[in-house]
């Protein structure tokens, strides 16, 4: 009875990379750098209206929740993939691999491990976008939070799922920073269409109904859980 | 598949496959040009409607040939045998091959009947999407030089690929389609007006393709055989040249 089960053991994991995250913060201090930087880029590329406020000269509200959901889900894919291509650095830079190998818990455990931690590192990316979304656009979500923080953790889980898969597989290789985009990008693009597109809605008025109502939320659901099972599994013969 | 190199049989098949193959080619093209001429006179018609011949069988392929490696990939993960990897591997550089011609096709006709060179359209979106999977697939494979892990980390990517195709379908799907459908192998009755002529000529092509297919993916397999033979000789003669040496180094030590 003394031996932890597979939650246990998947959790104590994911304590240890965000453990030493917090010490080392080498992960998580550049995905904030680079996502600010980002937003800071994205919103020069904006004509300002008379008032300085950014939002976009002369466009319609609906115009500018497009653009605005879109900047937002390009700045985290794009910081993701910044900070997943680290998923197993620390381990194969100090040799740890083999240890960390050795743990008496089934593949899929360290996968999900390797997949919680990134997702506490893009939700965190995500509670400091969203306000600066708000005091650079003047962006407001109103009624539409609560579904919009629901899309966002959808969306997120099958980013994860994804991007933790091929970052471990970049690993593998000679080139891991090359290779995890060219490989996560296509395979990542109907959670992101879905995503800005539910996003947009949300932005420019949308309600828990609609969000209901539209077929993509279907194609996030269906995405999540065919891809985390899938990559789930196949984990296994990632690493050996 | 049956590709083994030293045997002559295996290699007759292959020329016997091949022949087939080009062969049906130039018969369909007769049918093309000659037989298929019911739409020649409607506009959309003639030379135009004739890419349809080489565009679907094209697209037929590069679908057939993904869902090769995707079945290839989860037999090579289960058996780790370097057959499934050699299949895998060929039939994602045809599939690339045959999705490039399709992306190619597609455009030259759109322009004239559409009066666009793309649309954002369910159909062509993800045949982009796909190619663009299989490019990193193969970019995956040129990284690593070991052909175990090599194979491993393309299955593994070879699966998550495929099972993305029909996400992305749906997911682009409410976007309005522009695409005709049309008689496809899984659906022959859905004529959209195709004459007997044409419907000769577009099998014919069809089944040309798909043997094209098959000997394409032989050939590739047996070279990839070849290759992993090369390199088993070469390691050999390599062991074999530093015995050498070390025996002659050893000799004067000996006799000290």
């Amino acid at each position: 009875m003394g031996e932890p089960g597979f939650v246990a053991k998947t959790l104590l994991l994911t304590r240890k990379d965000l453990r030493i995250e917090m010490r080392a913060r080498d992960t998580l201090v550049p995905m904030l750098a680079f996502t600010f930087a980002v937003t800071l880029l994205l919103a020069f590329t904006l004509p300002t209206t008379g008032d300085n406020e950014r939002a976009i000269a002369g466009a319609s509200a609906t115009t500018v929740a497009d653009v605005l959901a879109g900047f937002f889900w390009i700045t985290i894919l794009f910081a993701g993939l910044v900070g997943f291509a680290r998923t197993f650095e620390t381990e194969q830079a100090e040799g740890a691999i083999d240890s960390l190998l050795l743990v008496p818990l089934d593949r899929s455990g360290l996968f999900l491990a390797k997949a919680l931690a990134n997702l506490t590192f893009i939700v965190i990316v995500e509670a400091f976008l969203l306000p600066l979304f708000v005091l650079l656009f003047t962006l407001d979500a109103g009624p539409g939070l609560v579904p919009l923080v629901l899309v966002i953790l959808l969306v997120d889980v099958g980013f994860v799922a994804v991007g933790t898969l091929f970052a471990s597989v970049a690993a593998q290789t000679s080139s891991r920073e090359l290779i995890l985009p060219v490989l996560a990008l296509p395979a990542l693009i109907p959670v992101f269409i879905a995503g800005v597109d539910l996003t947009s809605d949300l932005i420019a008025g949308g309600s828990f109904g609609t969000l209901v109502e539209a077929g993509w939320f279907g194609v996030l659901i269906a995405f999540d859980v065919i891809l985390g099972i899938t990559a789930a599994l196949v984990f296994e013969f990632v690493l050996e | 598949m049956a590709a083994q190199p030293s045997t002559s049989r295996s290699s007759r098949n292959l020329r016997v496959l091949g022949v087939a193959a080009w062969g049906l080619l130039g018969l369909s093209l007769i049918f093309i040009f000659f037989v298929a001429r019911e739409a020649d006179d409607y506009p959309g018609g003639g030379p135009l409607q004739r890419i349809f011949y080489f565009h679907v069988p094209s697209a037929w392929v590069a679908y057939l040939a993904f869902a090769v490696v995707f079945i290839s990939s989860i037999a090579y993960l289960r058996t780790a045998e370097r057959r499934w990897d050699l299949l895998a591997h060929g039939s994602a550089e045809i599939g690339v091959l045959f999705t490039s011609l399709v992306l190619i096709t597609g455009p030259i006709w759109a322009r004239p009947a559409w009066g666009t060179w793309w649309q954002w359209d369910a159909r062509l979106t993800s045949t982009l999407i796909l190619w663009l999977t299989y490019l990193g697939y193969l970019f995956l494979r040129s990284l690593t030089r070991d052909p175990a892990r090599s194979g491993r980390l393309a299955a593994v990517v070879g699966i998550v690929g495929f099972l993305d195709v029909p996400i992305v379908h749906f997911s682009v799907r409410w976007w309005r389609t522009l695409h005709p459908s049309g008689p496809t192998p899984a659906d022959p009755t859905n004529s959209s007006g195709l004459g007997a002529g044409e419907l000769l000529a577009f099998f014919t092509a069809l089944i040309a393709f798909t043997l094209l297919f098959a000997w394409f993916l032989a050939m590739r397999v047996r070279i990839g055989r070849l290759a992993d033979e090369v390199d088993r000789l070469e390691i050999d003669a390599g062991r074999a040249s530093r015995v050498l040496t070390t025996e002659a180094t050893e000799v004067p030590v000996a006799g000290t």
